[in-house]
């Protein structure tokens, strides 16, 4: 790692340590942020760098959501009487209780969602191209539906998540899901780092750039790409988990397996930002968020058109994102070699 | 690497547009008491969002213009922050979030449908912000214990357990076969169950229950089945979409159905979308005009219902009405406690007991209005094809003698 690269990551480190300081009243909006670029970030080693077009990822966020509260309810409480909906009882979770339910419930929520990441991308990786996205399309909807079917996590009428127990002070709640959160983010990003540093990414991209000759090379591609989506699985549903706590109420399609937003705008993220790059998902979904927050409130009613111009202008003037556009006008910062002579040939061409 | 001064450059850039958003209210500025409200302008409760943000606007007109709040012997006026919740319970809690927290908004009106009020209470609660809520029906919103929340309404367990009761009446005390068709939402869900305990009250048999999806849009496959089992009463519920798409498909189908006990017919303006066919549905309703409650405001439901149709140019639905009457309550509220103080307020609005155009109101408890019985109309129209509501139950306020069984289409 040379001087600049430590000064920017402790510039950003300590930024993110003062953040919740320095601008109180947006925790939740700075959470959120979090956990958008985390899932950004793992939509890209699928989306990205192994060119196939998941979107099935919100299945293991939602499925962490679900899974971490259920178990931050059920061990302590019969979970069954917590999420009747006619249910006279009122349950109050003690400090304690509330954050080992929570420490157990993300631990559950990041491992459950790799498993089945396992069991599922055994089965549905070999589709390849719009096969594939259109499978994991249904994914998450048939998730969205059948949960919404299943009365022990409150079916139809959603689960409210353990209220945050009476510690500290009033901020004491955006504090902790903006740091549990920021954690996972830092933890998200040295593992994706590192595993950008390895041979596997190379071999990510082989798969993106000609899956039969890689497998011709003879790389054992399935192999790969189950491991690739049972890491974004696993970061997935711990953002799930703390995604559930810091709304407070889970619905089924809605909030938990919520393909038509959360899902649509982690791959609209990590475009914006430049997909197969390391910074562009976060980049990306800083830019996206902000914007977002933005037309929220000055447009109001029209935000969504707003939105759908964004979209349009990324697709138009940054078809490969912020950094390919950054790539393409600066490339010597990359770190690439540029031919002079070549340069002016192709600019007297044109 | 200098792709680090871009990414550093890009950080900075995202702290000043944050900081620059920063637009601070305060709760009372000068003369004005500033509420908060997150309101479904989008997405698949924009319809009935509308109608409450019609509500709450024209309480608004009404109560600043004859006179507007005294408290403390000075003379405030209301206003409200409005923000999109896209029918999204996470946005909702977000922007509940940010009402509170960068608005600084210190009393909040509900938002419509039970999902998003259950997202928004455990925060107005954290905060201690009172919230008087008009559109969220759902009896596990008053299960939780909470101590700010306060609704105008019934719950929703209530809505339709007479319909199953009176069927029962028609067929001379005798159980009936029920069918039911619900969506999946909280709201819904919560009229399945009350449905379910009149059932067993009555002794009644259920011969369907289907859980319906959200965006409802088809039900033929339930309708299929209420044609082959022919029960005595179909019951649907599934908000302003699942009220057009029953009445559409059984129209459609010729679906024969002695009893059709529906929600949300007035919202989905039922009689003038589907006139003649949506005749003889029975309706639960929170509210209708021909009631006979007063105030000093809106005066009484005729007069609300003239006046309101004559500033947004359709007659309110009961979710309009009992959103205006949020803010009367809030203005009775402030009066009494004769302070903005988060507490005072808090416990003048527990200790309500006063009457509207909508009805009487007086917080049990858990935040439900106890003193404001349901009522159930139904759609009649005449030979011209001019539709109507109509009370037909509880006998006290009916205006109409309910007609059944439902003819048959082939009579029709």
């Amino acid at each position: 790692m040379n001087k600049n690269n430590l000064i920017l990551y402790i510039g950003i480190l300590s930024f993110g340590i003062a953040a919740p300081f320095l601008f109180p009243a947006f925790k939740v909006q700075l959470s959120i942020l979090c956990v958008l670029i985390i899932l950004a970030t793992t939509w890209n080693i699928q989306g990205g760098e192994m060119g196939y077009n998941s979107f099935g990822n919100i299945l293991f966020y939602g499925l962490g959501m679900y899974l971490c509260a259920s178990v931050q309810v059920g061990m302590f409480f019969p979970l069954a009487e917590w999420t009747e909906s006619g249910g006279e009882k009122t349950f109050v979770h003690t400090p304690a209780q509330f954050f080992q339910g929570m420490a157990v419930g993300l631990l559950v929520a990041a491992v459950v969602p790799t498993i089945v990441a396992g069991l599922i991308g055994y089965s549905i990786l070999g589709l390849r191209g719009h096969y594939f996205a259109i499978c994991t399309l249904g994914l998450g909807v048939a998730a969205g539906e059948i949960s919404g079917g299943i009365e022990i996590i409150g079916a139809g009428q959603g689960f409210t998540t353990p209220p945050f127990p009476d510690v500290g002070n009033l901020e004491s709640r955006g504090e902790f899901f903006y740091f549990l959160s920021f954690i996972v983010l830092i933890l998200t990003f040295i593992a994706v780092r590192g595993i950008y540093s390895t041979r596997f990414k190379l071999i990510l991209n082989a798969i993106r750039d000609n899956e039969d000759k890689a497998e011709a090379m003879g790389i054992q591609t399935m192999k790969y790409k189950i491991v690739g989506w049972m890491i974004s699985a696993f970061f997935c549903g711990l953002a799930g988990g703390i995604m559930g706590g810091l709304v407070g109420y889970i619905d089924s399609t809605d909030v938990a397996f919520d393909g038509r937003e959360m899902g649509v705008f982690m791959v609209l993220m990590a475009i914006l930002g430049g997909k197969g790059t390391l910074w562009g998902p976060i980049i990306g979904a800083t830019v996206f968020h902000i914007f977002k927050e933005g037309f929220w409130t000055f447009f109001l009613g029209w935000q969504y058109v707003a939105l759908g111009v964004l979209i349009v202008v990324i697709v138009i003037y940054f078809p490969e994102g912020i950094m390919g556009w950054l790539r393409e006008k600066y490339p010597e910062r990359f770190g690439e070699v540029v031919d002079e002579k070549d340069r002016k040939a192709q600019v007297e061409l044109k | 690497m200098k792709i680090n001064k871009i990414i550093v450059s890009f950080i900075s850039a995202a702290v000043i547009l944050l900081s620059t958003s920063v637009v601070s209210f305060a709760k009372v500025v000068g003369d004005k008491i500033v509420l908060g409200a997150a309101i479904s302008l989008t997405g698949k409760y924009s319809s009935n969002g509308v109608h409450t943000q019609n509500g709450y606007n024209m309480a608004v007109d009404r109560i600043n213009s004859m006179g507007g709040v005294k408290v403390g012997g000075k003379t405030y006026k209301f206003d409200i922050i409005y923000y999109d919740d896209e029918s999204n319970p996470k946005r909702a809690a977000q922007l509940a979030e940010r009402l509170i927290s960068q608005d600084g908004v210190e009393f909040m009106l509900g938002p419509y449908s039970s999902g998003l009020t259950k997202a928004i209470a455990p925060v107005t609660e954290k905060y201690g912000v009172p919230m008087v809520e008009a559109n969220g029906a759902s009896r596990s919103l008053f299960t939780k214990g909470y101590k700010y929340l306060f609704a105008v309404l019934a719950p929703a367990n209530l809505y339709l357990d007479v319909a199953i009761d009176l069927a029962v009446e028609k067929n001379n005390g005798k159980p009936v076969t029920v069918a039911m068709a619900f969506e999946q939402d909280a709201f819904s869900q919560d009229v399945r169950l009350g449905v379910l305990e009149a059932i067993e009250r009555t002794g009644s048999k259920q011969v369907i229950d289907d859980k319906l999806p959200k965006e409802l849009n088809d039900m033929a496959a339930t309708l299929v089945k209420v044609k082959q089992m022919k029960p005595d009463v179909l019951v649907v519920s599934g908000h302003t979409k699942g009220a057009l798409t029953a009445i559409r498909q059984i129209s459609e189908m010729k679906v024969d159905v002695p009893m059709l006990a529906m929600t949300h017919c007035d919202a989905a303006k039922l009689s003038k979308q589907h006139g003649k066919n949506s005749q003889y549905a029975l309706c639960a309703s929170q509210w209708h005009k021909t009631l006979t409650y007063k105030d000093d405001f809106f005066k009484d439901g005729m007069t609300y219902d003239a006046d309101f149709t004559k500033e947004f140019g359709y007659a309110p639905p009961y979710q309009a009405a009992e959103s205006s009457a949020a803010l009367l309550v809030f203005k009775d509220a402030f009066e009494r406690a004769n302070s903005f103080d988060q507490k005072k307020v808090r416990d003048a609005l527990a200790a309500t007991n006063m009457q509207t155009f909508y009805g009487n109101i007086k917080f049990a408890e858990g935040g439900q209005n106890v003193d404001k019985p349901m009522v159930l109309f139904q759609v009649m129209c005449d030979d011209g094809g001019k539709c109507e509501n109509k009370v037909v139950a509880p006998t006290k306020w009916a205006s109409a003698k309910l007609i059944h069984p439902i003819p048959s289409w082939s009579q029709r």
